[in-house]
Parts: structure tokens; sequence; C-alpha cells
């Protein structure tokens, strides 16, 4: 399957042209820090899934960014993952996180060891003094992140975690996404193709809904709120009708 | 001319005068009633009053006035309608030929009269040249009300009498003019208005005499015609059939309505609904059918000019797949309120393994055939944003997408592998309107990076001076671009490749082009979210892609701001008398400006092509009109091209009479009560030099006043008088 996956992949990505709006789930480094191994995979697991799943494209060797590097500001997306507390970010790293915010960026938060939470707390507290003005409030069951390809009744990663995501919301828009999940241990793969990390609790359906719930936060960031549309409203209310 | 008269002399006032002839009646009373109580000789009495006179004359001192002066003749002002409405025939002539014809007269009779011609329609009046009589410039209405009011605000000489020269069909006062306002009209200059009548009657017509609409035009909302069609001059008339239909470019007209006026009395309403879909200017041919016999044909038709607004500009966005040009897109749309954003996006194909239950998915079938038959009129414009044609089913509604373009829609083609040449599009009826030919034979597109190139339209194009302000000539490189051919005739290209070539020219990269009424827009590359997400980006505050896609979208609606110039025409554009356009431009380089005209609607493909004007601006030069010459019946599209940048354009109607000719019945009745209300006189015109002129004034120029006799002698012959007097009373035994 793996190797029909990758034909499938490189004949996707045979052309420079078009990949210029891929999907990039680029990480962020901060401080020096880079993303460790297993999860360090789980970026091109994303996109590999996401590349799989769906009509879009994405970059299957995702690059590092440093939050105080200008080439924050070249993708709309990014992701920050990590499991011990940040530290402080440097004015460079505060002022290049703030642009990338205000140019309408999004930015995933994943906690790569959310039971013990210090990567959450730490970059909440990074996140409020940049953004004092807006603090993270929870999404509702009804937001668009639920529903952008998959229904998905919540969040999953690797661990099952809280069945709620908070976000910072400017505008209409959830720009930075709160995970406690473990979103990358669960995409992570390893290079014989397998998955490197088990989910807690050990399940295909997890995986599995780990796996949705990652194309519907690319989707998110592709298509923003397209699923709220009005066009779509009734077709999604008939389809979810039967579940309930 | 020499006056001789008498006076008094100078230094007597008024008090004195009257002082004294209230002695002297006092005096006479107290002759009168000694007379009677003594019986006084008469010649004593008589003696009496010689000296009273005598004694009034020493103290008057009369005198001898010889005054040298000349007659002035009074001032008249002749108001003639100038209404276009008199090119509507009264006899074998017009009414503007019997109207001179009068005034000839008129002239000729009043020749001890100094005569002011004016010609009243809308406002002031204003004087009248009769070499250009001819002039396009004339009202359609006849507000005589309003020209009396300007007259007598006028300072200068009031005039002695007024002569209003007309057919009667005033806008103000109308037939139904209470009395008492006709009579305020002569109140106004306190003068008696005299009336002429061109016409005495009507010819047999049927008319359009009034159309009306209730509310704004807003493009796809219902708006209702009221029509009010009239049948006068012993005309029979029944059912007269109504058609009303939209005027487009280069295609028939499209119905719009269709109706039945039931005549009743002469008169008729009928409300006719109907839905511009297309914003901007739109041209509405109204047209009655009428009966045999019908002597005016001339207001049978007209020609409505809509300024149709929009709620919200309503888009149709459609993708093949999301990518970061797509989310660029859609949040730039959805952020902006005045757009209401209609998107379908394909997020998965036939070769993608979801994994997952239909139900669990979260996806509608792309509704292609509604989409692209059914609600594509309600659309303003359409977004196909790297989509397969053949792939996603949407080759079958190319033809309906290309007439629907001709018909007044917008389109954009954006870039990507699945646009242009790689989406099938090539050889499609799509490809016709596009503002670039599709080389079919060349691969779909090319991998290089590069920068596009803005040109020298680009340079000049209002489209592009949002992103030019901010980023000056610089672009983000582009990763690769669609294969795009040669410019269509009329298309512009605002980008182009620096490398490759389309054709003996640079390959476009970025064109715009019109087709039929609508515009369409082919951008071939898949790289604009870089103007926002790139290290060029970064340095206009990603305000520069929002810029590119204001001015875009902007150039696709008609916005005005987006429009190389503005263009309106310098009057009301009329069969047979010569027509101009305004054209307004932002002043800057200087620029030479070429004019062509295109008619509207049927006439287009059989009639054979109007003329190129042409004219030069200087760079100072901001606005300037150009003379289009004299123009036939029906709408036009003027296409103005300044110097390299994108042309704009200007739809217009030119009619026989309009709104002039709507009603060709005179009103003889409504001057008669004007004449008689303000105490003037109302003549035929063949009977206009049978007008009487006021009297003239005499004006002084020499005064010689002389004594009649010295003052002493008047004093001497006043002491005499009292003697003589007294030497009677006493031989009457009355001292």
């Amino acid at each position: 399957m793996l190797s029909g996956l990758a034909a499938l992949v490189s004949a996707r990505t045979a052309h420079a042209f078009g990949d210029v709006g891929a999907f990039d789930p680029r990480v962020v480094v901060t401080g020096g820090k880079r993303l460790a191994a297993p999860r360090s995979a789980g970026p091109s697991g994303w996109s590999m899934e996401l590349i799989n799943r769906t009509s879009a494209p994405a970059r299957l060797v995702p690059r590092e960014v440093g939050l105080d590097k200008p080439e924050l500001c070249y993708e709309p997306f990014a992701l920050w993952a990590g499991d011990g507390d940040v530290g402080g970010l440097s004015v460079a790293e505060r002022r290049g996180l703030l642009k990338f915010i205000r140019l309408g960026g999004v930015l995933v938060v994943d906690d790569s060891n959310p039971a013990q939470g210090a990567f959450g707390r730490s970059v909440r507290r990074e996140l409020l003094r940049v953004l004092p003005e807006s603090p993270p409030v929870r999404l509702d069951p009804s937001h668009v992140l639920y529903k952008t390809f998959y229904i998905v009744d919540r969040p999953v990663g690797r661990v099952l975690g809280p069945p709620t995501i908070d976000a910072i919301v400017r505008g209409k828009n959830a720009q930075v996404l709160l995970l406690q999940h473990d979103l990358l241990g669960a995409l992570a793969r390893s290079e014989e193709g397998g998955f490197s990390l088990e989910t807690e609790p050990q399940s295909y359906e997890q995986r599995q809904h780990a796996i949705r719930f990652a194309v519907n936060i690319a989707m998110y960031v592709l298509c923003s709120d397209y699923k709220d549309d009005q066009v779509h409203a009734p077709f999604l209310m008939r389809r979810r009708a039967p579940a309930r | 001319m020499t006056e001789r008269g008498f006076g008094m002399a100078e230094g007597v006032s008024s008090l004195l005068v009257w002082s004294l002839a209230a002695l002297l009646a006092l005096w006479l009373g107290l002759l009168l009633a000694e007379g009677r109580g003594r019986r006084v000789p008469l010649w004593v009495t008589f003696s009496g009053l010689a000296t009273a006179l005598l004694v009034a004359a020493a103290v008057l001192r009369p005198t001898r006035v010889t005054s040298r002066g000349s007659e002035l003749f009074p001032k008249v002002v002749v108001l003639l309608d100038r209404s276009w409405r008199l090119g509507l025939k009264a006899g074998e002539q017009t009414r503007e030929q019997v109207e001179l014809d009068a005034l000839h007269a008129l002239q000729k009779q009043l020749k001890h009269a100094r005569v002011e011609v004016l010609g009243f329609g809308e406002g002031a009046p204003a004087p009248f040249v009769e070499s250009q009589a001819g002039s396009a410039e004339r009202p359609t209405d006849s507000d005589l009300t309003s020209a009396l009011r300007a007259l007598s605000a006028a300072p200068g000489e009031r005039p002695k009498a007024l002569v209003v020269v007309s057919d009667g069909r005033l806008s103000s006062p109308n037939e139904n003019a209470t009395t008492e306002t006709l009579r305020q009209l002569g109140t106004r200059l306190g003068v008696p208005i005299h009336t002429v009548k061109l016409a005495e009657n009507g010819l047999p017509d049927a008319s359009i005499r009034r159309v009306a609409t209730t509310g704004a035009a807003v493009a796809h909302q219902k708006i209702a015609l009221q029509l009010t069609v009239g049948c006068s001059g012993g005309l029979a008339c029944d059912e007269l059939p109504i058609t009303v239909e939209e005027l487009l470019h280069g295609e028939p007209p499209a119905l719009l309505a269709q109706g039945n006026a039931k005549v009743q009395g002469g008169l008729a309403t009928v409300e006719l609904p109907f839905t511009l879909d297309r914003a901007g200017r739109r041209l509405v041919r109204v047209r009655l059918d009428a009966p045999a016999g019908d002597r005016v044909p001339e207001n049978n038709l007209r020609l409505l000019t809509f300024d149709v607004t929009r709620e919200r500009v309503r888009l149709l966005h459609v993708a093949g797949r999301p990518t970061y040009d797509v989310r660029a897109l859609r949040m730039w749309l959805k952020a902006d309120e005045s757009i209401d954003l209609i998107a379908f996006f394909i997020l998965r194909t036939n070769t993608d393994a979801m994994q997952a239950d239909e139900s669990e998915l979260a996806l509608i079938p792309f509704p292609v055939d509604e989409l692209f038959t059914e609600h594509l009129p309600s659309f303003d414009a359409v977004i196909l944003q790297d989509i397969d044609a053949v792939e996603y089913k949407l080759e079958r509604h190319l033809p309906a997408l290309a007439r629907y373009v001709r018909a007044g829609g917008g389109l954009i083609m954006v870039g990507g592998p699945s646009a242009f040449l790689g989406g099938g599009y090539a050889g499609s009826p799509l490809a016709e309107v596009l503002p670039t030919t599709l080389p079919e034979h060349e691969p779909p597109f090319d991998t290089a990076s590069f920068e596009p190139r803005t040109t020298q339209a680009g340079r000049a194009a209002p489209t592009l001076r949002g992103v030019r302000e901010l980023l000056g000539d610089e672009l983000p490189q582009m990763q690769g671009s669609n294969t795009l051919g040669p410019l269509r005739p009329g298309a512009i290209a605002l980008w182009e490749h620096p490398d490759r070539r389309a054709g003996g020219a640079a390959m476009p990269v970025l064109a715009l082009g019109e087709s039929g009424d609508g515009r369409a827009i082919a951008l071939g590359v898949d790289g604009t979210h870089l103007l926002q997400w790139s290290e060029l980006g970064e340095r206009g505050a990603g305000r520069a892609y929002g810029a590119l896609w204001e001015g875009l979208v902007g150039w696709l609606m008609r916005d005005p701001r987006y429009e190389s110039a503005r263009i309106d025409l310098a009057h009301e554009c009329r069969v047979g008398a010569p027509v101009e356009l305004s054209i307004t431009r932002l002043p800057g380089t200087a620029a030479d400006v070429k004019v062509t005209l295109e008619r509207l609607g049927e006439n287009a493909s059989g009639a054979p092509p109007l003329p190129e004007k042409r004219l030069h601006m200087e760079g100072n030069v901001e606005t300037a009109n150009l003379a289009l010459g004299v123009l036939d019946e029906g709408g036009y599209s003027a296409i103005v091209h300044i110097g390299s940048a994108p042309p704009a354009r200007f739809d217009f109607a030119c009619e026989r009479g309009g709104a002039a000719f709507a009603d060709s019945r005179p009103d003889p009745s409504l001057l008669d009560r004007i004449a008689e209300e303000t105490g003037g006189v109302s003549l035929r015109a063949a009977d206009a030099g049978r007008l009487k002129a006021p009297p003239a004034t005499h004006v002084a120029s020499q005064r010689l006043v002389a004594p009649l006799l010295p003052a002493w002698l008047w004093a001497l012959f006043a002491a005499s008088g009292i003697g003589a007097h007294w030497y009677a009373r006493r031989r009457a035994g009355l001292v």
C-alpha cells in the first residue's frame, strides 16, 4: 500500500507549477529547540495523509522555520510542537509571531506531552505576551473545524485528550489552535512506513480519527470557513441528523 | 421731439400750493355767502375773484416749460418654446418652422418695440439665436413657469409685454393648471402675456406617453416599468402590444417583458415587471406596435438607460483543488462585505482514498449542472481557479458560460496546472471569450520560475495602481506559468512573461479583455497569494494582494475607480443632431484618445462599421469633448482607448424624440387661458403679425423753464387787484 501511495505522491509532485500553494506543515523552531524524533516525521505524515485522502497538494518534506525569521511570513501556516517549557521568546521571535498572526496566518500548537502540559502552558503564556488582547477561547462543537472534510465529533490525537480545543480567534478566524492531543505523535511514521507511536488507548479507530482531524485542520487552513457557507448547511444538517 | 407746457416757480412746495388752494376756496366761499346775504353787485364778486387769482399767481409765479426728448419704444419679450417636441409636425411644416415664421411676423409687426427673443425649456430662458436653432442641446420640457420666474428675478428693465410662442403642450403650467395658477404667471412681471399658437389640431397618433419605474434598478431584483399609452387624433386603438427588450453588445436584443395596453378613453396604463441581471448602464428598448394610420411613428419606441446598481457583487468561485492561492482569494472575497460569495471547491478526486464512509464526509457533490444552468445568470462574475473542465464535467457548460460572458457577465480564469490548456479549455467556446488565445498544441504550462513584468499598459491601468503604489514595478517570483497565446483584438496585457513568447510578442501573464457585453480576465499564474505571503508581500504588509484583486474584480464589475476614463454625453443624443462625448481622465502624460463606436442590439451585425474618432489630450488636460457626428436611432457603445490603458466603455441611447415626442397633441386651449387670465391676447401663428405693440414712452433729454412774467410784475398786479377790489367794495357800500 505504501508503495502505491508513494507512486501517487510522486505523480502529484512531479511539477513545481502548482506546488507553490501546497499545504506545508512547517515546524516552528524557537530558541534552537528542534522537534525531536519520532514526531519530527509527523509533518510529512500529515502531508502524505492529505495528499492520499484529498485533492489538496502538500509538501512531503516540510521545512523548519524560526519565529524570528522572515520566512515565517512566506506561508500562511506553521506548526509549533514540543513537550517541555519553551522558555521566554526573544523580542525578535515575539515580533515575528505577531506579524505572522496579523498577516492572517494559522498556527497549530501541538503539545506532545499533554499529560504533563508544560509545553502547552508555556506557549499559552508566551502567546498572551504577544497577543494580550486575544486570550484563547473554547471552540464551539459546531465550529467549521469539525466539518471541513470529515465530519468529526471531537479533537483526537495520539491521546484522546480533552473533547474540545481552545483557540485564539481574531475576527471570524481561529488563528491559533491549541491542541492537547499529541497530533504529530499520531501522524509520525517510521522509515518502514508504519506508525511510530501507539495511540492511547491503543485502537485503529482512534488513529483514523486523529488522521481525520489532522486532515480537517489542513482543510481549514486551505479553505478557511468554506464549509460554513450557506450552500453546505442543509446538506450537512441532513447528514448529521441520522448520527444523533 | 419737443413738448411744451406750464409749471410753477422753483421752490414752491406742495404744502404752499395746498394752503393757497384752501385760502382761495375759503375766500370764494366768503364772497358767495356775502353776495347772497347782502345783495352785493356782481362786479364786486368778480373783482374779488380776479384779485384772488392775481394773488395766487403772485405766489406761484407761473412758468413756461419746454421739453425736448425722444419716444422710447416699449420692451417686448418674446418667449419661444425650444423643446425638442417642436420637431413634430403641424400640418405640412414642423412646429419649429411655424414658430420661426411666427417670430418673423412678430418682429415685423413690433418694429416700433424693442423685441428681445428668448428661448425657454428647462430653467431660465436663454437668448435665442436663429442661426443656432438646430443645436442638439434642446430641452425635453417646456417649463414656462420657471422661465417667467427667472425673468421676474432678473435685474434690468421690465418688459411692457410678453409673447409666448408655443404649441401649448407645456410641462408647467400644464393642462390641469387652475385659473389662479395661470393668473399668477402674469402677476410676476405685472404685464399681459400674449400667446401665439403653433398648432391647433393633433395628428392621429398612438404613443408611449409616459414611462416610470417603481424604485431604483438593482441587479437581480425585479423592477416594474409603468407605461402610459395614449391614442389621439381620431386613431382607433384597442389592444396595443408592447415589447420590452435589453440591447446587448454584439448580441440580438434579449426579451425582458411583453404585454398589451388596453386603450379606453384614449388612454391605457400597463405595468411590465422585469429583471436586469447585470449592473452598470443598461439600455432597454420599449416598443409599441401602433395600429395602421398612426402618423407619428417616432414616439412608438423608447430607449431607456438604466443605471443598474448592485446591493452586493454576487460571485461564484470555483476551484479545482484547495491551495494557499485558493485560500488567499477566498479570504479576501469573504472579507469584503460588498461581495456575496458562492464557492465550490473540489476537495477530493476519484482516486483519493478517504478511508471513510460517505456519511462520515462533509462533502457534497459538485452541483455543476445546477450552477451553470439554473443559477448562472444570477452571478455577476465567475472565477474559475485551476479547475479541470473535462474531469469535473464543466466542459458541457462552457458554451453557456461563454454566452453568459457575452451577455454581460464577468469571468476570471486563474492559473494552475488544471487551468487554460491544462484544464481542457483550448478550442472550447469559453476560450473565445478569454482575452488571449489558447494554443492547442503546446505544453499546458512551464515550470520555470520568473518574475512577471508589468507592461506599459499595466503601468497606465488604474487596475494595477494599488499594487504599484505598494510595490512599484517589483512582483514576486512565480513558480511557473500557464501557456497563453497572443492577445485577442482589443485585449490588453498588464503583466507579461520576461522569457516566454506568444506569437511575436512576450507571452501575456495577466490580460484583460471585453467580450460582447462582458469582461474577462486571464491570469496565467497560481501564485498571486505571494503578494501577501512572501518577502515582497511582507514589504507591503500583505496589502498588495488585496490591492491586486480589488483592481481586478473592480475592473471586471466596471467600478468607475478602475476605468481609464469617465465618459458621458455632453448633451442628450438625438437623431439628426450632432452628439459629443465628454471624456474625463486623470491628468498626467499626454495621450492619444481613440473612440470606436459600436451599435448595440440587432443592428450590430448588418450595419456598416462606424468611423473611429481620435483626439489628442495634453498632459494637463483632464476633460475633453469629442464630436461623434450625427447618429441614427439606436443603442451605442463607445469604447474609449486612452493611450495604452485598458479601454473604458460607455453605452448610450440615441432617440428620435424621446420623452419630448411622447405626447404629440398641441394644447391651444391652455395658451388661450393663459392670455385670458393675464390680460393678453391669444393669436394663431398665422395671425402673429396682428399683435398690437404697447405704447411708447417719452424720455426727456432737455427741459427749459422760463417765467411767464417777472415776479415783481405779478406782485404789482396782485397789489393793483387788491386796491381795485377795495375801491369796488367802497363804491358798493361794503366798507
